[in-house]
């Protein structure tokens, strides 16, 4: 596993505690999983999507990631619709653990709550829950 | 090794289930793993378990690899269960030593990747300690012997914590893995400790459970640097 400080973990995004990632723009956010998340699973060899469309509260089940043997689930870090999912993972998983915050995103999501991302941690938050 | 796993010292309650049904050894994992995702501070299990004869499915599934009608199970008495796990379509029966830790991996600082190999470490560890010496095949995982499959390892993770496990043939009866392709392989032989032991001292040889529990309990310490209560009271 990587040191904390060698985290790529980018000031412009929030973090969850099951170590998602979040960026709003406008009232729609980008979700992936953080440099953290993907480091610690290991090679991906499967991610499991939702259907566009499909809508979930803040910390549903919304999919998995199989990194080698082991599944593991994926959490809303809001709630809204999935307005668009990353297909480029049906072929290429791996752009989750090469690129998680660029290629490797997973879900964009209407938030249904614009409130709820801004009780999400920023870096320097998660950077202390880390190290807690 | 494996210096790589460099966890916080934790303690676990250890508990011999013996021979109990799979569905509700799984029971008891999700149980326990439910209680520790509502309260993080309770301590973490580890259940040492044989079942009854049992096909189990991973979440990306696995019954295509199943070779035999559903009623020639039924006919059989054997269980299908699908599951949350990683991997493949796998077998289990009395006489596999099999190992469930419920562990928040979070706080132990164990990264999933190096749990599964942990876990692998565990197995070749205890099939070494017996004479038969174990490889691991980067692209098909588990634990081999020469080109025999001797262990699998499958987990599901919620909220960083573990359930299922591992999974080493002892002296379990090998022919319901005839009847897949275990793992999603095609053609894999499997093989168990004492069929090796037979092959490579040429003598009818007896492994005792209790002698690999002691040995996953001791090796699981040690590579994943926890300390053990022992649950002695049936589930």
């Amino acid at each position: 596993m990587k040191e904390i400080d060698d985290l790529n973990l980018p000031e412009d995004v929030k973090y969850t505690k099951d170590h998602e990632w979040a960026n709003a723009e406008g009232d729609t956010v980008t979700i992936g999983i953080n440099d953290y998340a993907q480091d610690q699973l290991g090679e991906i060899v499967f991610v499991e999507l939702p259907e566009v469309g499909d809508t979930f509260s803040a910390e549903d089940e919304f999919g998995s990631v199989e990194s080698v043997k082991a599944v593991s689930e994926l959490y809303m870090p809001i709630s809204g619709e999935i307005v668009a999912v990353n297909e480029n993972l049906e072929d290429a998983p791996e752009l989750v653990n090469e690129d998680c915050y660029q290629g490797g995103w997973i879900i964009k999501v209407k938030s249904s709550d614009n409130s709820e991302i801004n009780e999400l941690m920023d870096k320097a938050a998660y950077l202390e829950m880390l190290k807690g | 090794m494996p210096e790589r796993i460099r966890s916080r010292l934790r303690t676990c309650v250890f508990q011999d289930l013996q021979v109990l049904e799979y569905r509700r050894a799984l029971d008891l994992q999700v149980d326990a793993r439910n209680a520790k995702i509502r309260d993080r501070s309770l301590q973490d299990h580890l259940f040492f378990v044989q079942h009854p004869p049992v096909f189990t499915f991973g979440r990306r599934g696995g019954k295509e690899n199943l070779m035999k009608p559903d009623n020639f199970l039924e006919q059989q008495g054997i269980d299908m269960v699908q599951t949350d796990r990683g991997g493949n379509i796998t077998y289990h029966g009395p006489g596999q030593a099999v190992l469930y830790p419920v562990v928040d991996l979070e706080r132990a600082r164990i990264g999933v990747a190096d749990f599964v190999y942990g876990l692998e470490e565990i197995m070749g560890r205890t099939a070494q300690d017996f004479g038969v010496a174990i490889t691991r095949d980067p692209r098909n995982r588990g634990m081999w012997t020469g080109s025999r499959k001797i262990g699998s390892v499958g987990l599901s993770i919620k909220h960083g914590i573990s359930i299922h496990g591992l999974a080493l043939n002892v002296s379990l009866d090998l022919t319901p893995f005839s009847w897949i392709n275990p793992c999603g392989l095609s053609r894999v032989a499997m093989t168990s400790l004492e069929q090796e032991m037979q092959i490579s001292q040429k003598k009818d040889i007896r492994v005792s459970m209790d002698a690999v529990k002691e040995k996953f309990a001791t090796y699981f310490c040690r590579v994943f640097n926890f300390q053990l209560i022992r649950e002695t009271t049936h589930a």
